[in-house]
């Protein structure tokens, strides 16, 4: 546990690092080194499409590097890597450790699926589907799916198939919210404070119509950064403008936030890129959609995070303009709250 | 020449980490990962394995063209390398059609597949030189029209035993041996000292799945065109190990496998040599155990 179990008032959400696949090899091993050595729960690889390394091998690399720690993979998409490849790739990083990994699943990035050409019509059914057919094949039947995205026939994995993997959903849309609340065994959220607090009802109102009685575990993975001066609010403000252009309307109604407040942002990361739109980033905005500050900061803001809900909350990226020094002091003032 | 052990992927990590630190121990030359849509993500054992061996090559595929984007590919190598060193090739092509039609991949226009197969290696190249990763490329080939574009490769890889198959592969698509291009084999293989029956069954099911899956102008040049046509309708009815063995007669299996006693190997080996082959893979289910492990090795000392 991160928390100190005497302090009975604080929520007992469990601290994250999280890195994506474009990182050097060298971030990631520091990534872990940091985890291996504190209370740091997990560590999340998100995968980013098309660029970087191969995200399958770099979780195989993280749980031999921290071999006390959970590593999931948050999130891949059915988009990207055909069926089959993401359940032998998972099957293979649960041999690993059976107790260790987790897969999160998405559709991808609205940015990523412009960039690969790529449209999603039904990601509700394809997501469906998708943990469908993942956890027929893990449990060793042969699959037959002719499905949105992919499709089996007669399929059956010739690896010792009989086991199961924690399945997380990194979405955001009401409908897929709600097939998170239904069937996931974790849930991966994203966006503004007001948003986190909608879609958390979402996934728990439709949890409670499970037979088990079970809830999905909640996650929260905000863009958050170490800031010390002007410089690094600048970053902070390049970093929400990534995140702006990347949400859907969906969210933004959620999040009570109009199309006209984010349009000039959206409209320039478009045009020109996200360091021309990150002038268009009003105060308001930039915290609504990044959590920057010093170490202690960040960890209050977390700690509120913690009271909407969240079992788990991620660290990062992009952590601050000194990666290793920003995450040290997050992990450092967590552990002394 | 160059020995490598052909890697099972079906089965737990720990065995597979252990069978290739002995494998590096023997002296073998490389460990041969194979990656297909029903085994484990080849990628992901090789990272294993080289994280528990120290000097031994190892060869990440057939990884297909089909299945995976050039990029992907390389993302894989270059992720490999930056954690172990340069110690991988790669060796890519399609890869078994009736698998891949199981994960929804069809291979319907047959003719451009050489194309495709080589213009993913080119953008792999690029990739791989994008990122200073240097790994030999070998092509997975059978058929005459793929082994066409063999000779923009480093390396290709036969899934022929037979020297008869093997020279009459080099001969159909002109290839040129070394130094431009090596010629491997890559085939299912029982070399023993003592039989074992059980491995003997395991053998002849790998070669039945490689006959069933071999291209028809080499089945025709040999006489076993009718033979294969019939077993491939019993097998695609039902995919079962045991449903491809009764399907594919013995003499057809045992002309795509490496399966013999210990002191024929070196005959066995001289003729391949002949004919300019370098690299020989002993593949499942010479990697079945410990044992076989050794009787391979002890076979290879005793010739080489």
């Amino acid at each position: 546990m991160v928390r100190n179990s005497c302090v009975q008032s604080l929520p007992e959400a469990l601290l994250d690092l999280g890195v994506t696949s474009a990182a050097p090899m060298k971030r990631i091993l520091g990534v872990t080194s940091i985890a291996k050595r504190s209370d740091v729960y997990g560590i999340w690889l998100g995968e980013d499409i098309g660029r970087g390394g191969d995200v399958f091998v770099q979780a195989a690399v993280a749980m031999r590097s921290a071999p006390n720690k959970r590593i999931g993979i948050g999130v891949t998409s059915p988009v990207v890597h055909n069926i089959s490849t993401i359940a032998r790739a998972c099957a293979a990083l649960r041999e690993i450790d059976p107790k260790r990994f987790r897969l999160g699943l998405g559709v991808g990035g609205l940015q990523d699926l412009v960039r690969l050409a790529v449209e999603v019509r039904r990601p509700y059914k394809m997501l469906r589907e998708t943990i469908d057919a993942l956890r027929g094949i893990w449990n060793g039947e042969t699959v037959t799916l002719k499905g949105e995205r992919f499709e089996l026939s007669k399929y059956l994995a010739r690896y010792r198939p009989g086991f199961t993997i924690p399945l997380y959903l990194g979405v955001r849309g009401p409908a897929l919210l709600r097939l998170a609340g239904r069937t996931a065994d974790g849930v991966i959220l994203s966006g503004p404070v007001r948003y986190l607090e909608k879609a958390l009802k979402i996934v728990h109102d439709e949890a409670t119509l499970r037979k088990s009685g079970t809830r999905p575990r909640v996650v929260f993975w905000l863009p958050t950064l170490v800031t010390r001066n002007k410089s690094d609010r600048d970053l902070a403000r390049t970093v929400a403008a990534t995140v702006i252009a990347d949400t859907p309307t969906s969210v933004l109604e959620m999040a009570g936030i109009s199309d006209t407040e984010v349009a000039d942002v959206q409209r320039t990361a478009r045009e020109q890129g996200y360091d021309a739109a990150s002038g268009y980033v009003a105060e308001e905005l930039l915290n609504s959609f990044t959590i920057s500050g010093e170490a202690g900061q960040i960890c209050e803001v977390f700690q509120s995070l913690a009271k909407l809900g969240a079992d788990e909350i991620i660290f990062g990226p992009p952590y601050g303009r000194e990666i290793f020094w920003s995450i040290r002091g997050v992990v450092r003032a967590w552990e002394r709250l | 020449m160059k020995f490598g052990l052909g890697v099972n992927a079906n089965e737990p990590l720990r065995d597979i980490v252990k069978k290739s630190i002995a494998a590096e121990t023997l002296r073998m030359d490389y460990l041969w990962i194979s990656d297909s849509p029903v085994q484990l993500y080849a990628p992901i054992v090789a990272s294993a394995v080289a994280s528990e061996t120290s000097k031994i090559r190892i060869g990440l595929g057939l990884m297909s063209s089909l299945l995976y984007t050039p990029s992907q590919i390389a993302s894989a190598l270059t992720t490999l390398s930056d954690n172990h060193g340069s110690r991988f090739d790669l060796c890519i092509g399609v890869g078994d059609r009736r698998q891949l039609s199981r994960v929804g991949i069809r291979t319907t226009n047959i003719q451009k597949l050489p194309f495709k197969v080589l213009e993913a290696k080119r953008s792999i190249v690029s990739h791989l030189n994008d990122a200073g990763v240097r790994a030999k490329i070998w092509l997975g080939a059978q058929g005459p029209k793929m082994l066409g574009i063999a000779n923009s490769f480093d390396g290709v890889l036969l899934n022929y035993s037979k020297p008869e198959m093997i020279e009459w592969a080099i001969k159909k698509a002109g290839l040129r041996p070394k130094p431009r291009l090596a010629i491997g084999t890559y085939s299912p293989s029982y070399v023993h000292l003592k039989s074992d029956p059980s491995v003997l069954q395991m053998a002849k099911v790998s070669s039945a799945v490689v006959a069933l899956g071999t291209a028809s102008p080499i089945l025709k040049d040999f006489g076993l065109y009718e033979k294969i046509r019939k077993a491939r309708k019993i097998a695609d009815a039902s995919p079962t190990l045991e449903s491809i063995l009764e399907a594919v007669p013995d003499d057809v299996i045992e002309a795509f496998s490496i399966t013999m006693k210990a002191p024929n190997l070196h005959e066995y080996l001289t003729k391949l040599k002949r004919l300019g082959v370098s690299h020989v893979v002993f593949a499942y289910p010479q990697n079945y155990s410990l044992t076989t492990i050794r009787e391979l090795a002890r076979a290879l000392n005793l010739n080489y």
